[in-house]
């Protein structure tokens, strides 16, 4: 995929600006290494809350408690509990339906953001970035409330559209993915609006300009201009929402406890780890669980690196 | 080209990392309300021979209390003592504290509860494999809890035999002590017995003219009866994560039994079980026996406080606290009437829900202090059975059960005397139930009480249910029989 400019005068103005992107190499290192002091303040944390674990999951994943290599032993009898399925699918579910609702709604927010460029539009911008301010566990406290009849402001619509009369029944097996996605779309979903606005901002004037002149309307602008220019940023937010939704954890393990046991401790992939390592002792196993998510969440990203040309400089 | 290859690393390593933080990353639901204190002094151990008996007689911390307990020791504990307690047992560490100045406690809360929490797996697993930071004390209010701190892999359980003295433990009842005892090591020591009882609206019987049924059978009649004549009304709730204690351990149904090593019999098709499940079926349909728990807000909204639809509740002791401080049914109104007989059956048996256990680390270094610290709170601690500072369950210990029962026949809140039925339940728990490693409350949650409030009948839920538990066993590492 590229992006071929729509009109001659789309063409004009694209390499006009397409001039700056194309830098010699000498000056591009000597940028990079500009970026370090940047960096370097997260480096330490990188390395000891993100690399070392992960260096330590894959060793434990590949060994016995002994400390003897055991080839892919954990990986099947982790892949063997009757939990295993259960928990893969009910993340996948949700995996599907968040990323489809932040794709659409996102993007499609973003937009409409940006062509009614207006005071109402920080206005919006504020609104929507506001839920994203809760920490996790907090958020999830608001919808525990939201969604119980006895207290929901949204009683009414509970009880008359959804026919929910009881916590319980809100909660009940087959709706969950669909309320941990709208919990965390409802969280995460403002952060990336404000990014993918900025990205829309980026975009330059004189091709809205130059699209304009050669008769494209709002829509037609939003869809085959501005779309296409912020795909990389697209492809960026699924990349990394891909892999914070099959790691989910947070959510069902409150609901778990607020629920008083309606949904189980092992309703996702990671919290099935999480019992096997601290319920078990099973540590070996779980960190396999772990290795598992971290190959999904590498394929996921691989892939949508190679069809998007997320890391292309010079198209 | 050469930028794209090289920015491969960067994505890599954040692609890497987001995957392996998966286990480190949302280690946010422990919710000790201090955090995990380091491991006590060492040399506080040699403390209690130094220190000076600084209290004259062991002290009560509520003046009011009737408490004149013949085994209350003079205490010269000292030096550090880390304990872990629900919320409930506070006022018992706080009033200890209060009593022993000469004793420096670090009192950390926890979520115990029996739906579930891992808390203190996880704690115990990591204390374990960091080689500090134990608590000394933990009370617990999952009665299992003992049975997997007394295995491998956690070993945290001390014999508590040998820390309390035989003279001691031999006040609590045989059933008692058998619960607490693993492969032939007392490990624990409960603070309350919980037998069931069937808790009973006086006010609303004598209204609606109802006699307090005996049996079971007269039970679920009435429980017919009132959907019909006062809809709305309840004799009981069947959404509790303890519901299969409630009901099935009563009726001498094999969802834990014969225990012995690894091995467990769970057996849903029994007839001790069909019959329960056949009994209460059309009592869940018609809604008098709702599939809701007594500490939902949904429950205590509709059937609690002013609306006080309870008329009747199979439930443990400690359910004093549940009508008194949860639902708020008015004064006046509950007591209690004997545990429900099946039938015709002899003897009559009930079940038991909770009863938490007291815990000692074999880690402890400061044993003296810790067994001092259980002793009291056992032995000594207000037997008050409401208000704020309660003892919320029959105490185990023989002694406190006459100054906690006389407690409830003096308050004004209950219609008539509730101790009675209590105390002689409390030799009616059927001793076929045994404590396993693995948490099954929870399994009764998310497999039959999701059903029950999807609409399905308990009986349809039982082959998954049996299933469900014996997955849990296995995982657990036992062998599952079903016959």
């Amino acid at each position: 995929m590229s992006d071929t400019p729509l009109t001659p005068a789309i063409a004009q103005a694209t390499r006009k600006r397409g001039l700056r992107a194309g830098r010699p190499g000498r000056k591009r290192t000597q940028g990079n290494w500009r970026g370090l002091p940047f960096v370097l303040p997260y480096l330490p944390f990188l390395i000891v809350f993100g690399v070392l674990p992960m260096i330590y999951a894959i060793t434990l994943a590949f060994t016995s408690t002994k400390g003897k290599f055991v080839g892919l032993s954990n990986f099947n009898k982790a892949g063997g509990d009757f939990r295993f399925g259960d928990a893969f699918a009910h993340v996948f579910v949700y995996t599907a339906v968040w990323l489809v609702a932040l794709m659409i709604f996102v993007v499609g927010l973003a937009l409409m953001l940006h062509s009614r460029a207006s005071k109402a539009t920080a206005t919006f911008r504020f609104l929507y970035y506001m839920p994203g301010a809760l920490a996790g566990a907090a958020s999830v406290l608001v919808w525990l409330f939201m969604l119980d009849p006895a207290v929901s402001p949204a009683r009414l619509l509970l009880e008359h559209v959804f026919g929910v009369h009881f916590f319980v029944e809100a909660i009940a097996p087959g709706h969950l993915p669909y309320i941990f996605a709208m919990i965390a779309f409802w969280t995460g979903a403002g952060g990336w609006i404000v990014v993918l606005y900025g990205a829309l901002n980026n975009i330059p004037n004189e091709l809205e300009e130059a699209a304009r002149i050669d008769g494209a309307g709002a829509w037609t602008i939003a869809l085959r201009l501005k779309l296409p220019m912020i795909r990389k940023w697209v492809a960026y937010m699924v990349i990394l929402s891909f892999a914070t939704g099959t790691q989910l954890f947070v959510e069902p393990q409150l609901v778990n406890e607020a629920s008083l046991g309606h949904v189980p401790d092992t309703w996702s992939a990671n919290q099935l780890a999480y019992q096997l390592a601290f319920r078990y002792a099973r540590f070996n196993e779980a960190a396999a669980i772990s290795v598992d998510l971290l190959v999904i969440g590498l394929i996921a990203a691989v892939l949508i690196v190679t069809r998007t040309g997320l890391f292309k400089k010079d198209d | 080209m050469k930028m794209q290859r090289r920015l491969w690393l960067p994505v890599f390593v954040t692609a890497l990392a987001l995957a392996g933080c998966s286990s480190t990353k949302h280690n946010t639901t422990a919710s000790s309300s201090t955090p995990a204190p380091a491991p006590s002094a060492a040399a506080t151990s040699a403390a209690p021979a130094t220190a000076p008996a600084s209290t004259p007689a062991a002290p009560v911390s509520t003046p009011a209390a009737p408490v004149s307990s013949p085994a209350a020791p003079v205490s010269t504990a000292s030096g550090n003592l880390t304990v872990w307690v629900d919320a409930v047992r506070l006022p018992d560490a706080k009033a200890y504290q209060a009593a022993h100045p000469n004793v420096k406690m670090n009192i950390v809360t926890f979520d115990g509860d029996g739906n579930g929490a891992t808390s203190l797996q996880t704690k115990i697993q990591l204390w374990n494999k960091a080689g500090s930071g134990w608590p000394d004390v933990i009370f617990s209010e999952q009665v299992n809890d003992p049975v997997w701190m007394a295995q491998d892999p956690f070993n945290f359980a001390a014999d508590m035999g040998a820390a309390l003295g035989k003279s001691v433990t031999s006040q609590w009842p045989a059933a008692s002590l058998a619960q607490c005892t693993v492969n032939g090591t007392l490990v624990c020591i409960q603070d309350n017995l919980a037998p069931d009882v069937l808790w009973v609206n006086q006010k609303l019987m004598t209204q609606f003219g109802y006699t307090v049924p005996k049996t079971w059978q007269d039970w679920a009649a009435l429980g017919q009866k009132v959907a019909t004549d006062h809809p709305g009304y309840v004799i009981g709730a069947s959404g509790e994560s303890y519901g299969a204690w409630q009901y099935f351990w009563a009726n001498q149904c094999p969802l834990e039994s014969n225990v012995s090593g690894q091995k467990v019999t769970i057996n849903v098709t029994d007839v001790h079980c069909t019959e329960m499940a056949s009994l209460l079926d059309p009592l869940i349909k018609n809604g008098s026996l709702p599939p809701l728990s007594v500490f939902s807000p949904d429950f205590a909204k509709k059937y609690g406080g002013t609306a006080d639809k309870v008329l009747m509740m199979v439930g443990p002791a400690w359910y004093t606290g549940v009508f008194h401080d949860t639902l708020k049914t008015p004064a006046g109104e509950m007591t209690t009437a004997p545990a429900l007989q099946w039938g015709t059956d002899t003897p009559v048996t009930t079940g038991q829900i909770g009863g938490g256990p007291w815990i000692i680390s074999k880690h402890t270094s400061n044993p003296a202090a810790a067994a001092d610290f259980v002793l009291w709170s056992t032995t000594v601690f207000n037997p008050d059975p409401t208000g704020p500072n309660a003892r919320p369950g029959l105490p185990g210990y023989g002694a406190l059960q006459g100054p906690w029962l006389s407690g409830l026949t003096s308050n004004k809140y209950w219609a008539a005397d509730p101790g009675p039925a209590i105390k002689a339940a409390a030799s009616q728990i059927w001793s076929g139930w045994d404590l396993v490693t693995y948490p099954d409350q929870p399994v009764w949650s998310n497999t039959v009480v999701t059903g029950l409030v999807a609409g399905k009948s308990l009986s349809s839920l039982m082959p998954a249910f049996g299933k469900a538990l014996g997955q849990a066993a296995q995982a657990a590492g036992y062998t599952v029989a079903t016959s």
